[in-house]
């Protein structure tokens, strides 16, 4: 081979594999911005939610989930309509993967679960909303592993 | 240019700089460097010995004729131009087809219809309709008889969820031949139609064909309307009439249908105007029946005389503009406010809880038909009407009011929901710049900023969008100031893939300057989808350039189905959601003669937007912005906020 045909090849070749590696590095970075104020798991399983479990947070809940849980976990939270996404059973929290606690499940609806529920923190922008949406939610549950209802 | 042409073509063509252009565009990386110089050696190799791609001179030929209608006397008209005839008397706007069922598009054409060719008959319907969601207007597809009217399906039935009046048309064969299996392509057609259509035929006394046209118009024409299905057997295409006497109901069309308009009772406007009266914060779901109606102006009169908000609904955007002080489509937090909603022209019509609504709020309906008052959603009112007869009568009995206290709080809402997409797209464009690939939120923004921020007249350019991960961020930032603005492409039956083709129907309904369209004459579309979208309407950009039908296509290209975070919890269903990455559709958009090109930052999709629309203006050329993105924008956990999915009615909303 002659040798400038064999310093262009070398020569690409190195173009090519630095920006492989660009790309694969790009591709194995995800969001770490400073706006990230996403609650740890760990800080979110020792939350204690200051809205009471009462009948008149889960109305509101209600009316909040209406409004933007629906379309993917349907009127009854049983996600039996696939258009959207492969949602969770809300009626079944025996097979939740990020966790039950009533700070979890409000990490969950505030920061998103996973690669498809999306966070609500800038939709529901009030705390209370996101606590009166996490009674709801358990409120969907069977009957024996709902909490107790406070006066 | 000859009485009734259309336009044509123009010269033969060829599409300039688009290797160039690649090369520039992709000399962001050194990776993409070097694949540009090993593709750049590859043309110099091959260049001479491949012709470019041409318009042909007989498209152009073609394209000048004079219209010349089949005629009484001599041989005889035949049976498919008895029916080409009265299409044009009733103004049918434009065919779209694939050939087959040749007898009547041959016809249609010859008789001054608006005809443009494809490349799928699937992409024809989504045209027709596309031209329809732009100017309200009835149009047609046509195609062969079995393969060519089942690959049609997909677009028909999102045509029926969009209650479009589109005329689908297909030949079938010989009566001769029904249940034999005679020859090839056999099928029963109209039930494969069943449920997506307002009416429908099979042809079958050959001196009927004027009488059955007269019901497809009559249905598409009056009430709601949704697809009219007619297929012609041979027999009927192909008679011969020599005096009109052999056909039956041969009259005019004031003697077959009337142009007559239902009006509302006064008393059930009065019962509407005492309920505005007692409401604080009145709100009209405006939906398509008020564009289809052509009932803009009236609905604005009486909005402004008593402070009525209003949101918009249906396929077809901005028969009322975002940017009235009274418009609640970019307020969605407004919407739970409001104490009476009236549904006027919303054929589609939700249930309680669907729309964002107290669930308390008070109802009026208005709709043409008294059978689907009630059906539901409990009313307060229900008024058998048509919009515009409404409207006018409300603008005129409701008293001049001022609601302060409301329209502040619609303000309020407008600036939270402003607040909330820009602190998406910050977000975004910290993704974009950290990875080098656009986020969806950035393309949006930035195609936003170039449609209503820069050079270009707001009210001018027709878009539409498609997609999954991209319509949930291009709902949010594409506008509609004036009637037949924005086309919801997947409103309703949420088809992914025929967006791009109904926007080549849009730009042939502004070539044309159709309706709303005409005072932005020429001007090109713009249409945001995805690559799972292209697949199905890549190739009629063959047709959008053949026709000169300046599209721009800005494709989202993320390596994948949108939704492949529904595999996460199935490893071994992964390879399900995904493409190879990195396809470059600009490449097989230059390969079938429009333009192309490549971005994966702002500033080039700013630039690449500018070369589009010059090369739209100048030589009424469509391109495709190929935007490489990466799958992971879909992801919340990885690049939040992932999707979020877009409230309704209004901006962004897809569903009724």
């Amino acid at each position: 081979m002659p040798r400038r045909t064999l310093l262009c090849t070398i020569a690409m070749l190195l173009l090519v594999a630095v920006s492989s590696a660009l790309t694969i590095g790009t591709r194995a970075v995800a969001a770490d911005d400073d706006t990230d104020d996403r609650i740890s798991l760990e800080d979110a399983k020792k939350l204690k939610s200051p809205v009471p479990y009462t009948k008149e947070s889960i109305a509101r809940g209600k009316v909040l989930y209406r409004r933007d849980c629906t379309e993917c976990h349907g009127a009854d939270g049983k996600s039996q309509v696939d258009v959207i996404a492969n949602a969770t059973d809300l009626t079944d929290p025996e097979y939740w993967a990020s966790g039950i606690s009533e700070g979890e499940v409000y990490r969950s609806i505030r920061d998103g679960a996973g690669d498809a529920m999306p966070p609500f923190k800038d939709k529901v922008s009030k705390d209370e909303d996101l606590w009166d949406m996490t009674n709801f939610v358990r409120s969907l549950w069977p009957e024996s592993a709902r909490p107790k209802l406070a006066e | 240019m000859k009485r009734d042409a259309q336009p044509t073509g123009g010269k033969t063509q060829q599409p300039d700089a688009t290797r160039r252009s690649f090369l520039l565009s992709s000399a962001v990386g050194a990776g993409a460097v070097v694949a540009g110089v090993v593709e750049n050696a590859r043309a110099n190799t091959s260049a001479a010995s491949i012709p470019s791609i041409v318009i042909p001179k007989e498209i152009t030929e073609s394209l000048a004729q004079e219209p010349k209608p089949g005629e009484f006397g001599g041989r005889g008209i035949t049976g498919a131009e008895v029916f080409a005839n009265q299409c044009k008397e009733e103004n049918l706007a434009a065919l779209f087809c694939c050939p087959g069922n040749y007898t009547v598009i041959n016809a249609i054409a010859a008789a001054g219809v608006p005809s443009y060719g494809g490349r799928t008959e699937g992409a024809m319907a989504a045209a027709a309709d596309g031209f329809s969601r732009a100017t309200g207007e009835v149009t047609a597809c046509s195609g062969t008889e079995g393969p060519g009217l089942t690959h049609m399906i997909m677009n028909i039935a999102a045509a029926a969820s969009a209650r479009t009046p589109l005329l689908v048309l297909a030949s079938n064969m010989q009566i001769a031949g029904d249940d034999r299996e005679t020859f090839i392509q056999t099928g029963y057609q109209q039930p494969i139609t069943s449920g997506m259509k307002k009416y429908g035929k099979r042809l079958i006394a050959p001196d009927r064909v004027w009488e059955y046209g007269g019901y497809a118009f009559r249905n598409l024409k009056s009430g709601v309307p949704g697809p009219v299905h007619l297929d012609f057997p041979g027999e009927v295409a192909r008679a011969r009439f020599k005096e009109p006497s052999e056909l039956k109901d041969y009259y005019t069309k004031d003697k077959y249908r009337t142009e007559s308009v239902m009006h509302p009772d006064p008393a059930d406007v009065k019962k509407a105007v005492e309920l505005i009266n007692k409401a604080e914060r009145p709100l009209l779901i405006a939906g398509q029946g008020v564009f289809q109606g052509k009932a803009w102006d009236a609905l604005l009169a009486a909005a402004e005389k008593n402070d009525l908000a209003v949101v918009t609904s249906g396929p077809t955007r901005g028969h009322f503009p975002d940017d009235h002080r009274l418009s609640l489509s970019l307020a969605p937090d407004a919407l739970s406010s409001a104490d009476l909603v009236i549904f006027v022209g919303q054929y589609c019509m939700p249930s309680p809880g669907e729309y964002r609504f107290n669930p308390d709020v008070k109802a009026i309906r208005v709709h043409p038909q008294p059978e689907d008052l009630g059906r539901n959603w409990p009313l307060e009112v229900g008024i058998v009407s048509s919009e515009r007869s409404f409207l006018e009568a409300l603008a005129s009995e409701l008293p001049q009011r001022k609601r302060e206290s409301w329209v502040s709080e619609i303000s309020a809402a407008k600036d939270k929901y402003d607040k909330f997409i820009n602190d998406q797209y910050a977000l975004g464009l910290k993704h974009s710049q950290k990875t080098e690939h656009l986020h969806p939120a950035v393309l949006c923004k930035e195609v936003h900023d170039f449609l209503y921020k820069g050079d270009i007249d707001p009210k001018q350019t027709v878009t539409g969008w498609g997609g999954w991960t991209i319509g949930t961020y291009a709902g949010r930032w594409l506008r509609a100031y004036r009637p037949g603005q924005e086309i919801v492409c997947a409103y309703q039956y949420g088809a992914i893939g025929p967006d791009v083709a109904m926007m080549i129907g849009a730009s042939a309904a502004v070539q044309q300057g159709v309706g709303p369209q005409a005072p932005y004459k020429g001007a090109p579309t713009v249409c945001v989808s995805s690559d799972a979208g292209i697949a199905h309407s890549l190739f009629d950009l063959d047709t959008a350039v053949k026709y000169k039908l300046p599209t721009i296509a800005v494709i989202y290209n993320n390596d994948c189905w949108g939704m492949w975070p529904a595999a996460t919890s199935s490893a071994r269903s992964m390879h399900l959601y995904l493409f190879q990455q990195n396809l470059r559709y600009d490449k097989m958009a230059e390969g079938i003669g429009a333009r192309g090109e490549y971005v994966r930052t702002d500033a080039e999709l700013r630039e690449a937007l500018k070369r589009s629309f010059e090369a739209a203006k100048k030589d009424g050329m469509s391109t495709l912005i190929n935007c490489q993105a990466l799958k992971e924008f879909t992801s919340a956990g990885a690049y939040p906020p992932g999707v979020s999915l877009n409230p309704e009615p209004g901006c962004g909303a897809v569903a009724h």
